[in-house]
């Protein structure tokens, strides 16, 4: 026994006009403010500013003013001196997985579990995680994110999506698995499909972020083209492909609050705390488990196998190969890896894609099996394809400019 | 948790639109790790916490934001699962002190389905800005279960929440009806009243 929606909303009326008395309102600044930030015409010039400010802030304080100015410094002069003078021989095993190589001047080069392993996620991620996070909640605790939304939509549906996508967009970079959590938003299970291959191919996470920033700063601006041209390229076609309508939908609007400082420490927080427990093992790991497979010469018998593809197709060297093992279990770890190959600007631009596009990494991948065996299989199917598709393209570009 | 064996325990459900400051207020209730966002969506998982009273211990969960019970996305699907999983539950209905007509929608949607439940009217700080103001002792005769005002963000009505969660109650949506329209004897309308103490006794 259910009443009709339609005696539903009559009964609410009847007891809202017994008990609730609206004042005299008048509009506020805040009010004001809502308007010129939603409408077109000014939103869109403010969501630029606010976007470039956002992107500014979190290069000069992750990349240049904590890693470059601090933690390089500390991790170079100082730890990685200490740790080849006092870990007994150099040609064992041991030195290999925990320090690396006894030649590195630096702890990019070294390799070593204890030197690249927690400079890369103590020098270079975790300054980036954190003011990442401190300025996305600030922009969600102020109550702009859902007017972004809003200025997004048109843009967004376009590509088989709408505005609320923007939500999981900037939180995957962040972090992709509580950017695929937040695909459930989303209203038909094509929008989630959709959102969740993009995530999963186009956007790269905070980590990746900021070791990019410390590894490639003068080329970082071309991958982040060349994933939002392939986020929109491959978005379209997903919606074209993928039978199913894309409803409008409403977007509620919170008013615009001040973000209240008790709040933005618990979230930073508790993102903090999550990134020593779940990724700061896995970098760790990650570097211990690739090493293992350089000594075991399996990583060595996986670049041969596929370096006509690597090479011929998508014209990166051959050693690319082992970066993307290891991205499958961190795309900072990767990228930091591929910082130690020598290869053009070009060639060093490609596979910072492909390493972004290639595969999720394990935590992403099990949140997406989460949502669903099926979906996980046909997201990896397409991705494979996009993989392939998208990097020969960009090797195609960079053979058009003369510089591939 | 050591030597609360004794005490009873029971589950909580905070049900109620997105933006309703829902987790804000589990976050006071708890004490627990739960962030707190305004975004549309945050809550897509939801959170558990502990509230320890002198008699009760609840276990509270953060049901995702919702505006029906007929549910149009994986969020609300989540949600209106978490519902039908604790059919003996005790409902924390908040509710936008400045939208209450879109909550009460919903508070409705909830009481028809019998559960026990609690109306909170959070926001209430916002509310008394925009010149709003709820006559909680009028919708309390009306729904026949405990309304409360509070305001998730400076913590007041709180404790008058903590202290009256045990007194929730089902209602009857036909009864409410006739209440809305004020067709009710003086006997029906002491229907169910849930012992709050905010009518002195008179409704009882």
């Amino acid at each position: 026994m259910t009443t009709p929606t339609a005696k539903r909303w009559e009964i609410v009326d009847l007891i809202a006009n017994r008990t609730v008395t609206a004042g005299e309102y008048k509009p506020s600044i805040k009010d004001y403010l809502s308007e010129l930030t939603v409408k077109p015409l000014t939103g869109i010039p403010v969501a630029l500013a606010v976007l470039y400010a956002f992107w500014s802030i979190f290069s000069s304080f992750a990349g240049a003013l904590v890693t470059d100015g601090f933690m390089v410094k500390l991790f170079d002069n100082y730890w990685l001196p200490w740790i080849q003078n006092v870990w007994p021989n150099p040609d064992s095993v041991l030195y290999f997985l925990f320090v690396g190589d006894p030649l590195a001047d630096n702890c990019f080069e070294a390799f070593g579990m204890l030197t690249s392993g927690l400079f890369v996620s103590i020098g270079v991620v975790l300054p980036a995680i954190f003011i990442f996070y401190l300025m996305m909640t600030i922009l969600e605790d102020s109550g702009y994110l859902p007017r972004l939304a809003v200025l997004m939509d048109g843009l967004f549906h376009k590509i088989g999506l709408h505005g609320y996508a923007i939500v999981p967009a900037i939180l995957g970079l962040g972090c992709n698995v509580p950017a695929v959590t937040a695909t459930r938003n989303l209203e038909t299970k094509k929008q989630r499909f959709i959102m969740m291959v993009l995530l999963a191919v186009f956007i790269p996470c905070g980590a990746q972020l900021g070791i990019m920033l410390d590894v490639i700063p003068e080329t970082v601006g071309w991958v982040m083209l060349y994933l939002i041209i392939g986020f929109c390229l491959f978005g379209f076609i997903l919606g074209k492909l993928i039978p199913g309508g894309n409803p409008e939908i409403l977007i509620d609007i919170p008013p615009y609050r001040r973000p209240a400082l008790q709040n933005i420490c618990k979230k930073l927080w508790v993102k903090t705390k999550g990134f020593f427990i779940n990724a700061i093992p896995f970098v760790l790991l990650g570097i211990l488990f690739v090493n293992v497979l350089y000594l075991l010469g399996v990583i060595q018998a996986l670049a041969d196998l596929f370096a006509p593809l690597f090479v011929t197709w998508f014209g990166v060297p051959k050693e690319t190969v082992g970066p993307l093992i290891a991205a499958f279990l961190r795309k900072d770890l990767a990228v930091a890896q591929l910082s130690t190959i020598a290869m053009t600007p070009y060639q060093m631009i490609t596979a910072v894609v492909l390493i972004s596009i290639y595969f999720p990494c394990v935590a992403t991948f099990v949140v997406m099996l989460k949502e669903g065996v099926k979906e996980l299989a046909a997201a990896v199917g397409v991705l494979a394809v996009i993989v392939f598709l998208y990097g020969g393209l960009i090797h195609l570009i960079g053979i058009l400019l003369g510089v591939a | 948790m050591a030597g609360n064996k004794n005490k009873d325990k029971e589950k909580i459900l905070m049900v109620g639109n997105p933006n309703v400051g829902k987790s804000a207020l589990f976050n006071r209730l708890t004490g627990a790790d739960a962030t707190v966002s305004n975004y549309p969506g945050t809550t897509v998982d939801y959170t558990k916490g502990m509230l320890e009273t002198s008699e009760i211990i609840y276990e509270i969960t953060d049901v995702p934001g919702m505006y029906s019970l007929e549910p149009k996305d994986g969020a609300e699907e989540v949600a209106l699962k978490i519902l039908e999983n604790n059919r003996d539950a005790t409902i924390l209905m908040v509710l936008d002190a400045t939208r209450v007509e879109r909550g009460l929608y919903l508070a409705l949607e909830v009481i028809e389905r019998g559960y026990r439940a609690v109306l909170v009217i959070n926001m209430i700080d916002a509310a008394h800005e925009k010149g709003v103001s709820v006559d909680i002792y009028n919708l309390q005769k009306i729904l026949g279960i405990p309304v409360i005002t509070t305001s998730a963000l400076s913590g007041e009505g709180l404790l008058d929440l903590t202290d009256r969660i045990r007194y929730a109650q089902a209602s009857d949506i036909e009864l409410i009806e006739k209440r809305a329209k004020g067709e009710v004897t003086e006997e029906e309308s002491k229907g169910g009243c849930a012992g709050c103490g905010l009518c002195g006794g008179g409704c009882i």
